[in-house]
């Protein structure tokens, strides 16, 4: 089932058009990976689901209710994480999270157990300070926080990486990735990487629309080249195969002692048995994965 | 009902602990003080001067100080009381649109309206107990050094100033709901205040204004009467009552 679906969905903002017909599904308990240049529209697109921005075109369901426009009916099933969250700086993170829970209509015992677990889980339990002093770290943490409060079924968070150090990423990573038995995570970057490490589906936006959208596996498996690379510990094993297969390259840009052929052009079993014939010292045999980046590269080229 | 009541205790929150109710508590204290005092100290200070007063040519007679010389000074000063919780409270809306906080109220379910209900009424209360503090700290003073019972409709004069007060306060939230940032509501609160100010300079027309309701120190000398201000008093209900439904509609409206 999915939780969200977006059906050519229509922007413009004066005279620019910004979303020319998106059109996106996402699957319920997957780590939605949404990709796209700095201004590609994705904080758009989350703000439409939020019912906070007026579509000239298009429909979006969230669990199978229509978003509208100014209402927040559709906003119980979604947890907000937005791109640069500011939080009543007054307030500690325990009266915050009060403060969401009330607002949202939980009663206090509700709101004092999830509190307590969600404060632990990212790691603010023992922080008494009020969120004046907060990192920006810290500050998306608590955001992921007051954005599972409601137990949401759709989480949405608007770049939650980008600001932060390699060790601030990798704990946001880790949390999602921890959440994602209980719901579905739907997140916008430009950090390939942080999708390489979590995400189960993803969509490339650009130019206005979805270029591609799946499965991760699916993709890679989709777009994996016939290529191989072989490493070889020394230079006469790889001169030695140079000499009996034809097609082999050297690669360029590595130590030298690295070859590449495609499996159009020479049989792998064919390379594979003559290795191990002659007990050539390989290092390895591996498959190239594509990898997001030049996907990235090919699909926005 | 359970929302509303969560975003108007985080309002007072927000106030308590920006100290701006230590600040307007300090505001109107010291007024509150300082009419009779002024009152008080008149006579002395007058008496310092008639030396070189009469050295010019002029004679001073005797002073006899009144409650009624510290009610005026009570009407003369509020007005600056009012300037400056305007000033104090002009970005309470306008800082939430700026920082995004309201839009994560919003989409966690709380309603539009609530979040402009939650505000007037903080603004409400917090002129309510300003005003009548400083009404009371001067009334204690009176009634300790002089006579309050001189000073007539005293109760039916302040009301009206503090009705101004909110009326004044309708405006700032029509105001908030359309501008951005709290230099746009001063603008608006301003502008229209004055607007009103001189369309009442036009005789005949100012019964009709709610600058009328600041003229309440002429009732206490029995200069004008309580029947002179009922059009002025009505006026001033229905124009703030259509300014915070405009308000509501407007702001259920306002991209965020
Ligand atoms: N309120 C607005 N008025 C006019 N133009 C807008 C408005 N909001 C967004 N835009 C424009 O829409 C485009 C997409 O903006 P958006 O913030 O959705 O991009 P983004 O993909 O989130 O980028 P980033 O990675 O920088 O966050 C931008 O070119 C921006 O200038
Ligand atoms: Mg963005």
């Amino acid at each position: 089932m999915d939780v969200l679906s977006i059906e050519n969905l229509h922007k413009r903002f004066g005279d620019k058009e910004v979303l020319k017909g998106v059109t996106l599904k996402v699957p319920e308990h997957s780590i939605f990976g949404f990709i796209g240049k700095n201004g590609a529209g994705k904080t758009t697109t989350m703000k439409h689901i939020l019912g906070l921005i007026k579509a000239d075109e298009g429909k979006i369901q969230v669990a199978d209710e229509t978003v509208v426009y100014g209402q927040t009916k559709t906003n119980k099933y979604i947890g907000y994480l937005p791109d640069v969250p500011d939080f009543y700086s007054f307030m500690n993170a325990r009266e915050y999270l009060n403060f969401c829970g009330e607002i949202t209509g939980l009663d206090k015992k509700t709101i004092k157990e999830r509190s307590d677990e969600l404060l632990s889980a990212v790691g603010l339990d023992k922080e008494k300070h009020r969120i004046k002093g907060y990192s920006r770290g810290m500050k998306q943490r608590l955001g992921i926080a007051q954005a599972l409060l409601g137990e949401p079924k759709l989480l949405i968070c608007d770049e939650p990486t980008s600001a932060l150090d390699p060790l601030g990423r990798k704990e946001i990573l880790d949390i999602l990735l921890s959440v994602k038995d209980r719901t579905t995570v739907l997140f916008s970057t430009h950090i390939l990487a942080d999708v390489e490490r979590i995400c189960t589906d993803i969509a490339f936006l650009d130019g206005g629309s979805i270029k591609l959208s799946g499965k991760l596996s699916d993709i890679k498996g989709k777009y994996r080249s016939d290529e191989y690379i072989i490493e070889a510990e020394n230079d006469e094993a790889i001169k030695e195969l140079l000499k009996e297969f034809r097609g082999l390259k050297r690669a360029d840009n590595m130590s030298g002692k690295v070859l590449t052929f495609k499996e159009a052009d020479i049989s792998l079993y064919k390379v594979l048995g003559y290795i191990s014939e002659k007990k050539l010292p390989v290092i390895k045999v591996e498959r190239l994965e594509p990898s997001l980046e030049n996907l990235f590269l090919e699909v926005v080229g | 009902m359970k929302s509303l009541y969560a975003f108007t205790k985080k309002e007072i929150m927000d106030q308590l602990r920006s100290n701006k109710v230590l600040v307007l508590g300090i505001i109107f204290i010291i007024f509150g003080i300082m009419n009779p005092a002024i009152a008080k100290l008149t006579p002395w200070l007058f008496e310092k001067m008639s030396d070189s007063l009469s050295e010019s040519g002029i004679q001073v007679g005797k002073i006899t100080v009144d409650a009624l010389m510290s009610w005026e000074q009570f009407f003369k000063n509020i007005p600056m009381g009012l300037i400056a919780f305007v000033l104090l409270e002009s970005s309470i809306f306008t800082k939430e649109y700026q920082s995004g906080t309201l839009v994560l109220s919003l989409t966690k379910g709380l309603k539009r309206h609530n979040v402009v209900i939650a505000k007037t009424v903080v603004l409400v209360l917090l002129w309510t107990v300003c005003f009548w503090m400083c009404f009371g700290i001067t009334y204690v003073y009176n009634d300790f050094y002089w006579e309050n019972s001189i000073a007539d409709n005293l109760l039916f004069a302040s009301f009206c100033w503090w009705f101004f007060g909110i009326w004044v306060i309708m405006i700032m939230v029509l105001s908030s709901t359309l501008a951005q940032n709290g230099s746009g509501v001063l603008l608006g609160t301003g502008g229209v205040v004055f607007g009103i100010y001189l369309i009442s300079m036009i005789p005949k027309v100012d019964k009709y204004m709610e600058t009328m309701l600041t003229t309440g120190y002429s009732l206490t000398t029995g200069a004008s009467e309580t029947s002179d201000y009922t059009v002025a008093v009505i006026v001033t209900l229905i124009v703030s009552v259509v300014f915070f439904v405009t308000g509501i509609i407007v702001f259920n409206k306002k991209r965020l």
